[in-house]
């Protein structure tokens, strides 16, 4: 069964005049990771948004169409009650934190407070969050005397906190150094092996290309193209939607303009790497 | 904070703070309401706030009270004004008025800013919200205190932004007026834009959930806190009677 559906969804900011999202129809399955990709302005973060529940609730506007979360009406979730069941990390970190708390390790718990999770679970959360995401040293420290790449791993640690089973990860990585985002990368690999549905909106694509079975691209609020990664980022136009190829994908396309070669073209260098090295090119 | 009286409970501290206000605002006289503040002072080194607490009281209450003391006995012209000089006099009444206003303003003001020297924000948020207090009136009062260096930090990136692009911003009090003024705009709407981002940073952090609240914080009352707070009540009846009898 999906747990994300959306039927029909167009959307219309307040005082706009045109729709932001049109006619857009998709369904992700448990488990899935979704790479959620196009030019900037297409309307990717407005959809994430329909799926948290913040559009309308929020950001008020015209919302037509059907949204279902675990096979239930998005509009019949009670208040607070999507928090724990789809988690949302934002572009920028400098907003995501809660401003409430004073140490890295109460802001992490500030979500769990919220839904009543005993005490005693939620230190034991708290502790294998620090672990995981490497907050040993930052611990103690007040939220707003964080980097941004601090904030995004504290933001992203707490809502992670709140064990969801859906997460949408929108430009997770943007404010962070490589070995950062790296970082980041393993922990929606974890998130992977748990089973968890991941939307993850980015712009580096070998990175999509990498760790998503699934991509949706998304150009002016409508589909463009929609499929298995494999399938999506390996065919040029994606180019012609606003999207963007794997290095590796850009690199066998001129190739086999030359060549001629047919085949599979691999998305990752891993995968190139094998192909080029049973070719015998080392 | 780490002293014994900073580990008190919240309430405790109030209500040993809400007696002291009271028998200084119904005691007639101004004795007992000036010896509050060697006891406030007393309190406050043993809090390890002392430097603290008379840094606080010297820079805002004692202006106030000098102000107060130099009207009312020099100024305002009553029928037993003296003349001095000019349009200065000395009144007796002016200074038994100005003894009696200012010595509940020292004594109240003492306790309270003793009090949130020596409690944590944190502490009466915690209290607050164990009483039953709305979560969105201790959300109110924690994200007040933490708006303070927030602010501070955005107009710092403000000015700096503003003064590379070759706007003064440091000289004398009229330059730094100028620069001011210009500051309030940015400083301002940045902080209603962040406000939209921030609600939904605490919804996804189920803010507005309807269920019972729990905390990782913890804090109990001790033996301390009950014997305080019988001692404070038992204070008050006693100085009910006394003042009734």
């Amino acid at each position: 069964m999906a747990v994300i559906s959306l039927k029909n969804v167009s959307y219309r900011y307040p005082l706009e005049e045109n729709q932001v999202i049109k006619n857009v129809s998709f369904e992700i399955e448990k488990g899935q990771v979704w790479g959620l990709i196009g030019a900037n302005e297409s309307g990717k973060t407005s959809i994430c948004n329909i799926i948290r529940g913040f559009i309308p609730e929020i950001y008020r506007g015209e919302l037509e169409g059907e949204v279902e979360i675990k096979g239930k009406k998005i509009e019949s979730y009670g208040d607070g009650e999507l928090a724990s069941v789809v988690g949302y990390s934002f572009q920028n970190p400098f907003t995501q934190i809660s401003g409430v708390k004073e140490t890295v390790y109460e802001e992490l718990a500030y979500g769990m407070e919220n839904i009543g999770v005993p005490r005693d679970e939620m230190i034991d959360r708290v502790e294998k969050l620090i672990q995981i995401f490497h907050l040993e040293k930052l611990k103690d420290k007040n939220p707003f005397q964080l980097s941004g790449g601090q904030k995004q791993r504290v933001a992203l640690a707490s809502m992670i906190a709140l064990d969801p089973e859906i997460v949408i990860l929108d430009e997770p990585t943007s404010q962070l150094d490589p070995q950062s985002t790296e970082e980041i990368f393993e922990i929606i690999q974890l998130l992977k092996e748990q089973g968890k549905t991941i939307i993850l909106v980015e712009h580096k694509i070998d990175l999509i290309a990498e760790y998503c079975d699934h991509i949706l691209l998304i150009s002016g609020g409508e589909i463009g193209m929609i499929g298995e990664t494999e399938e999506v980022l390996t065919d040029p136009k994606v180019l012609t939607y606003g999207g963007q190829l794997p290095q590796v994908v850009l690199y066998f396309l001129e190739r086999r303009k030359k060549t001629g070669e047919k085949g599979k073209i691999p998305l990752t260098v891993e995968q190139a790497y094998k192909i080029l090295k049973k070719g015998g090119r080392n | 904070m780490n002293s014994s009286i900073g580990k008190l409970y919240p309430s405790t501290k109030f209500a040993v703070m809400l007696l002291l206000v009271i028998f200084s605002i119904f005691t007639p006289g101004y004795v007992m309401q000036y010896l509050m503040f060697p006891l406030v002072v007393l309190i406050s080194l043993c809090a390890g706030t002392g430097k603290q607490f008379l840094g606080t009281f010297f820079k805002s209450i004692f202006i106030i009270i000098l102000f107060i003391f130099a009207i009312q006995v020099f100024i305002i012209s009553n029928e037993d004004a003296q003349p001095i000089w000019g349009f200065l006099h000395f009144s007796q009444t002016g200074l038994n008025d100005s003894l009696s206003m200012t010595s509940k303003i020292v004594a109240i003001s003492s306790l309270v800013i003793c009090f949130f020297q020596v409690t944590n924000i944190k502490d009466i948020t915690y209290a607050l919200e164990r009483s039953g207090v709305p979560k969105k009136v201790t959300f109110l009062i924690s994200s007040t205190i933490q708006l303070i260096p927030q602010m501070s930090a955005l107009s710092k990136t403000i000015t700096d932004a503003q003064k590379s692009r070759g706007i003064e911003t440091e000289g004398n009090m009229l330059i730094r007026a100028k620069a001011f003024v210009p500051m309030l705009g940015p400083l301002v709407l940045s902080s209603i834009q962040q406000t939209e981002e921030r609600v939904l940073a605490l919804e996804s952090r189920a803010f507005s959930s309807r269920t019972k609240k729990t905390s990782i914080y913890e804090m109990k009352k001790k033996t301390a806190d009950y014997i305080l707070d019988i001692l404070c009540i038992a204070g008050f009846i006693a100085y009910i009677l006394w003042r009734v009898m």
